[in-house]
């Protein structure tokens, strides 16, 4: 990561990236098990440096690879979890049994780990994340490997328990959509910088209709024209985006063309979705 | 639906009221402690069981007289070695009668400790509690080195309350023994410590337990026999050094203050090093498997 700075608000955050963006890289630096070259990091308002193993305590995480043990049982897994992270063997016992309950195990949690399908690994692995009731959790790729059906209960899963325990999410990811059905606030980064700190809901309204023009010519003097009749004009992909307010906006863009001496190579209708901001962002 | 509401509520409310760090790593290597003596591990069990009835067999001998340290070193050198003295006894009933035992006791009960979490990845988790890499390293190996220590220690500690029984339970006899009691100790703590060590590196280095296991018994008595290969050709004391077996050995007689000797198939031999060979090569052993250990693991903590 390179000059990264980012001030990441209370609820339910997104770290959207593509394979190699530095997401996981920057969840471990806030877990304290990267150290930083240079700069601080500030985790619950305290200096990691300073309180890596404290500011833990307050902390659960769900990494992205498989990391539970196959020889262990659903429950016994989550208590040992449960006192390793320093609860009583009564507590850590009886949230075991709660948070299982939540996540509708049944009698499947004294199965051994090693029968549970992908989706109940999941399970499990986000169970012992919150296990000892943390502030924040971080997941790591928590839907990675799993398919549509599956991928739609986790998502759910994560809503819900985290929803009820009223934690903290700051959630890495390559999916869109996963930052779509959970997050309130999406931090995209790429190549370790950066690129854009948005909150969902504003982000979902900048999904409005679009007319995508492609033209020739000086492209400043078509913007200027453009404004003159009232459009304001963004780049977007390979040329320009205008708002479509109705079709005679489509007559303002030619009347601007002839106006500012452009060429129309093309003018196409379009929706601006999540995944084109995401692909414009990070291109 | 009110009961689920309320079961709601003291989820949402919960926070753990979590122990110190102390705690933790103490009650996770008592945990490991007692998994190597469950029943899931019948080899561990069956070595411990082993190791006790060779001590008893040894004592009976003891107890008997036959103990053959009479004709040790023959007649010239027995003040040398201060032999049929308890010191010696201890240390050969500990350590020379069990060495074998110990050794494979410890490829078996430390190979996994490392290698499981490594291959299961779970070392990923454990890294993210509120524990560092030092307490992680120190929770796995206290299992082990309890373990070793209950064959270690623990027989000699029996053998010399049995011995204080026959001296008629007096407490004179404790006071003039004193010295044996803490050297038991010592030794005992010492061989665990050291093996402990050295089958969690090998448990770290080959994430595979059965491998580790085995790599670790063939270091150990690999370089034993090679060395002493080496000692009867070229008949330089250092050279034992070079052995784990031996160079604890050795520091093993430093402990009970008495001349250390090589036992091998020929006989017995006295042996001539400087005490600061000895204890340079050890630290440098030990300190060389704790940097390499330390090393593995921040490279797991920053992969996946």
């Amino acid at each position: 990561m390179d000059d990264f700075t980012v001030d990441i608000p209370e609820g339910k955050i997104g770290i959207l990236g593509p394979n190699g963006a530095g997401k996981s890289t920057f969840v471990k630096i806030a877990l304290g098990l990267i150290r930083t070259t240079s700069g601080s990091v500030t985790v619950l308002g305290e200096d990691l440096d300073r309180n890596t193993i404290d500011i833990r305590r307050k902390i659960g995480y769900m990494p992205e690879h498989d990391c539970i043990p196959n020889s262990m049982t659903g429950v016994e897994f989550l208590i040992e979890m449960g006192l390793v992270t320093g609860m009583s063997l009564q507590s850590a016992t009886q949230r075991t049994h709660e948070i299982l309950g939540h996540l509708m195990m049944g009698e499947e949690k004294y199965r051994k780990i090693e029968e549970y399908s992908g989706g109940m690994r999941q399970k499990i692995k986000l169970a012992q994340g919150l296990i000892h009731g943390p502030d924040v959790i971080f997941l790591d790729e928590p839907t990675s490997g799993l398919d549509p059906k599956a991928r739609q209960e986790m998502l759910e899963t994560i809503n819900g328990l985290t929803e009820v325990s009223g934690t903290n999410v700051l959630l890495s990811t390559h999916i869109l959509q996963d930052v779509e059905t959970v997050c309130d606030h999406v931090i995209i980064i790429n190549n370790g910088k950066l690129q854009m700190q948005e909150n969902v809901k504003k982000l979902m309204q900048r999904q409005t209709d679009v007319i995508q023009v492609r033209i020739g010519g000086s492209t400043e003097d078509f913007v200027k024209q453009l404004k003159k009749s009232g459009i304001t004009a963004t780049s977007g992909g390979r040329g320009l985006h205008v708002p479509y307010v109705n079709d005679k906006t489509f007559e303002q863009i030619v009347d601007s063309a002839v106006k500012s001496n452009c060429q129309l190579y093309e003018m196409e209708r379009a929706t601006i979705t999540m995944d084109n901001i995401y692909l414009e962002v990070v291109d | 639906m009110k009961e689920k509401a309320q079961v709601s509520e003291r989820f949402r409310e919960f926070k753990a009221e979590l122990t110190s760090r102390p705690s933790i790593v103490l009650g996770m290597g008592l945990r490991g402690f007692l998994r190597l003596l469950s029943l899931k591990n019948p080899w561990t069990i069956a070595l411990v069981a082993l190791i006790w009835l060779w001590t008893l067999g040894f004592y009976v001998l003891l107890s008997t007289g036959d103990y053959p340290c009479e004709n040790l070193f023959g007649d010239d050198s027995s003040e040398d070695f201060k032999r049929c003295q308890p010191l010696v006894y201890y240390n050969d009933l500990g350590l020379g009668g069990v060495r074998l035992f110990l050794v494979t006791l410890a490829a078996i009960s430390s190979s996994g400790l490392i290698a499981n979490d490594m291959t299961d990845k779970s070392i990923h988790l454990y890294l993210s509690r509120p524990i560092s890499r030092l307490d992680y390293l120190i929770a796995r190996f206290i299992p082990v080195f309890l373990l070793l220590m209950c064959v270690t220690a623990l027989p000699n500690l029996i053998v010399y309350v049995n011995q204080w029984g026959e001296a008629g339970l007096e407490f004179d006899w404790i006071k003039n023994h004193k010295w044996l009691l803490l050297d038991i100790l010592i030794l005992g703590s010492f061989y665990s410590a050291s093996y402990s060590i050295i089958g969690l590196t090998f448990s770290t280095a080959i994430n595979r337990e059965s491998w580790a296991a085995g790599a670790f018994f063939l270091f150990v008595y690999g370089s034993a026999i090679i060395v002493e290969i080496f000692y009867l050709m070229i008949g330089d004391d250092r050279v034992l050094l070079l052995s784990i077996i031996h160079l604890l050995d050795i520091i093993g007689f430093f402990i009970f203050d008495t001349q250390p000797f090589f036992t091998a198939a020929f006989g017995f031999e006295g042996i001539d090093i400087a005490d600061i060979e000895v204890f340079g090569v050890f630290i440098l052993i030990i300190g060389s498997c704790g940097i390499f250990v330390n090393w593995m693991i921040s490279q797991m903590e920053a992969n996946k």
